[in-house]
């Protein structure tokens, strides 16, 4: 309730630094010199990343690195709730995005910091990227999530496995068909689902692209076959790992 | 933090369903208890002043909002005298500062209490002292909430005749 500084915000100047806080931090975890690395795969629905995580955790471990996967929305605590939550027509965008949070929040307390803190590899299957688009396709203040994600940890790498929509079409309505979330019927786009899953997969995929820059995205071209991707993947973890 | 996260996703469900709406009906809303809560409970447990501020960006400032002001020792006689165990969290043992709930939450609530106090000079609480009795400090906020209302707009008037 009262002006936001943005002083301390991500993304609000170019003093983002891997491993460290965006930006207030949690007072009580000091993470600094913790000698895990946190690596963050982003991409929209259907553009393959779990496939990607799976292959290069294997060859991670075994290379003798310990490695922990966690992924949006996989919190213990909120999983249920989310789930109940968007099952029902009581949603509001606000309370979505505070969910999200709060489910990040868990993560990043119970899973991300204590294996950091052991020296894992922790590989997130999208990390708060993914709630900043949603919620900036959203309307949701930019300003005001960024100083919410202000507790969030830097990844010291940050992967974009970017596509076309047309790609992604062929992928999803092959794959599963297309949801109600994922199509963001929720925006009222269009009655049809087709047209709101084009419109809506094109606003996020604009809004991702705009972060690149801000956070330092490492963008892969996710139209090529799996090996490919993998293999660009492999190469760059190595450069960052043992350099 | 998560428990900072979860109080606010509750919070705005409840703004969003339960105070704007009536809000824009032109009806009077009684919050038992605001952001100032979060503000207070959430610095104490460690959570950035900042950003919890921040966090409630998103809320409706309210017209007024009263503090009642009571000493520790006050308030746990009362809370004693009508139950035997304090609760977990409201004796702050999750912070683990005593294992003794009674000390706990001398210690817990003494720092709330602290909050509070910077509270009142930054958002303008209204204190009112609430170690007197019921009439008294019902008379106090009736005057505090009549000379608010008096002071305000008469718009809501017009529409109940109608």
């Amino acid at each position: 309730m009262t002006p936001s500084s943005d002083a301390e915000n991500p993304g609000a100047n170019e003093e983002i630094q891997a491993g460290r806080y965006y930006g207030r931090g949690v007072p009580y975890l000091p993470i600094n010199e913790y000698p895990g690395k946190l690596i963050a795969i982003e991409g929209t629905d259907g553009v393959g990343r779990t496939t990607q995580i799976q292959l290069l955790r294997e060859w991670l471990e075994v290379k003798g690195y310990g490695v922990i996967e966690t992924g949006w929305t996989r919190s213990l605590l909120m999983q249920p709730t989310i789930e109940l939550a968007k099952s029902s027509n009581t949603l509001n965008k606000l309370t979505f995005v505070l969910l999200y949070a709060t489910d990040f929040a868990d993560r990043l307390e119970k899973e991300i910091i204590p294996a950091l803190k052991a020296g894992f590899v922790v590989l997130s299957d999208r990390y708060i990227f993914t709630a900043l688009a949603r919620a900036g396709v959203r309307g949701i203040d930019r300003q005001w999530l960024r100083s919410l994600y202000g507790f969030a940890i830097a990844p010291h790498l940050v992967f974009y496995l970017k596509v076309d929509v047309e790609t992604l079409i062929g992928r999803v309505l092959e794959a599963r068909g297309m949801d109600f979330w994922e199509s963001g019927m929720d925006l009222k786009l269009g009655d049809d689902i087709y047209d709101s899953f084009r419109a809506y997969q094109n606003r996020l995929l604009r809004e991702y692209a705009s972060m690149a820059d801000e956070f330092h995205f490492r963008t892969l071209d996710a139209r090529r076959p799996v090996d490919r991707i993998q293999d660009e993947l492999r190469r760059q973890v190595a450069g960052f790992l043992e350099p | 933090m998560t428990f900072s996260l979860l109080h606010a996703t509750d919070f705005a469900d409840r703004l969003l369903y339960k105070i704007i709406p009536p809000l824009k009906a032109g009806m009077i809303v009684l919050a038992d208890r605001y952001a100032y809560t979060a503000f207070a409970r959430d610095v104490t447990r460690g959570v950035d002043r900042e950003w919890v501020r921040d966090l409630y960006s998103f809320a409706v400032q309210p017209d007024l909002a009263l503090y009642f002001r009571v000493p520790i020792d006050v308030s746990l006689d009362r809370l004693m005298a009508r139950r035997v165990k304090l609760k977990f969290y409201e004796a702050g043992m999750d912070l683990g500062w005593s294992t003794n709930p009674l000390e706990s939450f001398r210690l817990f609530q003494g720092k709330v209490l602290g909050e509070y106090d910077r509270l009142v000079s930054e958002f303008g609480l209204e204190v009112v002292d609430a170690r007197g009795s019921i009439t008294d400090q019902q008379r106090h906020v009736r005057q505090l909430v009549g000379r608010f209302l008096a002071g305000s707009q008469t718009e809501t008037v017009h529409d109940a005749i109608v």
